[in-house]
């Protein structure tokens, strides 16, 4: 797929606009909420997984799923945000081109929609146990965490990279040893 | 709890936004760096990561805002692994994947529904994870830890992000064709 770069915003305005979203949510947090760690993705799935585990009676009363009902109710309508957030801005720019698994897959991994889609629900598993046991995904530990200089965030953002690395490597192993 | 909703809804709104607008919610995009051809994508992350570094510790130094670094333990490193294998498996990370789902990408709610699976299993086994991997944190601060004045580090920190970011720009072309 070409991308045409002159249909997208430069990345220092991007990243602008981020850094700005970043710091103005910090700040807002704070002051109603009353904690930290604001800015993340991760928590508003674990709402979900929390509220889906509230139904269990094993489950409801674990320090988990009451810690994930009680905060991360803000968190989950952030994802939602993000949904109407990415329709409206490929909406506006006319770059919306609805798929079914993306069309560099399919060049060279053929059309067999199957092989795509396992491979997508093993990395979407593997990005929810990851981002719960690293307590955040590449916004809280990188956007955030990075800019925070914690220690924790550096060493699970050098480890997202590593293993993202590897594992693109081997999908497109063509790619990588053509050029 | 209305306002809880409107201002999840705005900051997952300008975020989506940021992200879909930047490209960053490309496949190729993503797999572009990964396979370390189109560095885009980390222009952005780090052109973001340094402003938000200098405005929370300007807001810290003046007490708006109090930092609170994400602690160091093993669970981290692990956990930072698993996810990464899962964003090298999948071409995007939670944000942009809920933000793809807006772009029309069917594949990317499989993604959402396997995080959320993967996250219940994390509820599911918390003492488990807990216990192995997030028992005995160390402190996240880093400036604590290393005893030294917090601009000390952040300065370089930012001297070399910066330079990262100018050298990429001048060795890689966004617009160049990778798949």
């Amino acid at each position: 797929m070409e991308i045409d770069n002159s249909k997208e915003w430069h990345w220092f305005k991007g990243g602008l606009v981020v850094s700005l979203l970043s710091i103005g949510t910090y700040v807002v947090f704070q002051a109603i909420e009353h904690r930290s760690y604001p800015f993340g993705v991760t928590s508003g799935f674990a709402y979900i997984s929390a509220l889906f585990g509230s139904m269990f009676n094993d489950l409801a009363e674990t320090t988990a799923v009451k810690n994930y009902l009680s905060k991360a109710y803000l968190e989950f309508f952030i994802l939602v945000g993000l949904v109407i957030g990415g329709f409206t801005a490929s909406k506006i720019s006319g770059t919306r081109e609805p798929e079914g698994i993306p069309a560099t897959w399919k060049k060279y991994h053929g059309d067999n929609i199957y092989k795509r889609l396992f491979i997508v629900l093993v990395g979407g598993i593997l990005l929810g146990v990851g981002a719960g046991i690293a307590a955040g995904c590449t916004t809280g530990n990188i956007l955030q965490g990075w800019a925070h200089l914690s220690l924790g965030s550096i060493v699970a953002g050098a480890s997202f990279f590593l293993t993202a690395v590897i594992a693109a490597h081997i999908l497109f192993y063509k790619v990588w040893r053509t050029k | 709890m209305i306002l809880k909703i409107i201002i999840g809804l705005i900051i997952g709104f300008i975020f989506g936004y940021a992200l879909q607008r930047t490209g960053i919610t490309k496949y190729p995009r993503v797999m572009g760096m990964l396979l370390l051809k189109d560095f885009k994508v980390l222009k952005f992350m780090l052109t973001a990561v340094i402003l938000s570094m200098i405005g929370f510790h300007l807001l810290g130094e003046l007490s708006v805002i109090k930092i609170n670094p994400k602690p160091l333990d093993w669970g981290k490193l692990v956990g930072g692994l698993m996810f990464g294998a899962g964003m090298g498996l999948l071409g995007y990370c939670p944000g942009t994947m809920m933000a793809r789902i807006g772009e029309g990408k069917k594949e990317a709610l499989l993604a959402a529904f396997g995080m959320v699976a993967g996250l219940f299993i994390f509820i599911l086994f918390n003492d488990f994870f807990k216990s192995t991997f997030m028992a005995a944190p160390i402190d996240g601060n880093l400036f604590a830890v290393l005893a030294v004045n917090q601009w000390i580090v952040i300065v370089p920190a930012v001297v070399l992000f910066s330079g990262l970011i100018y050298l990429i720009n001048k060795n890689f072309s966004d617009n160049k064709k990778i798949f």
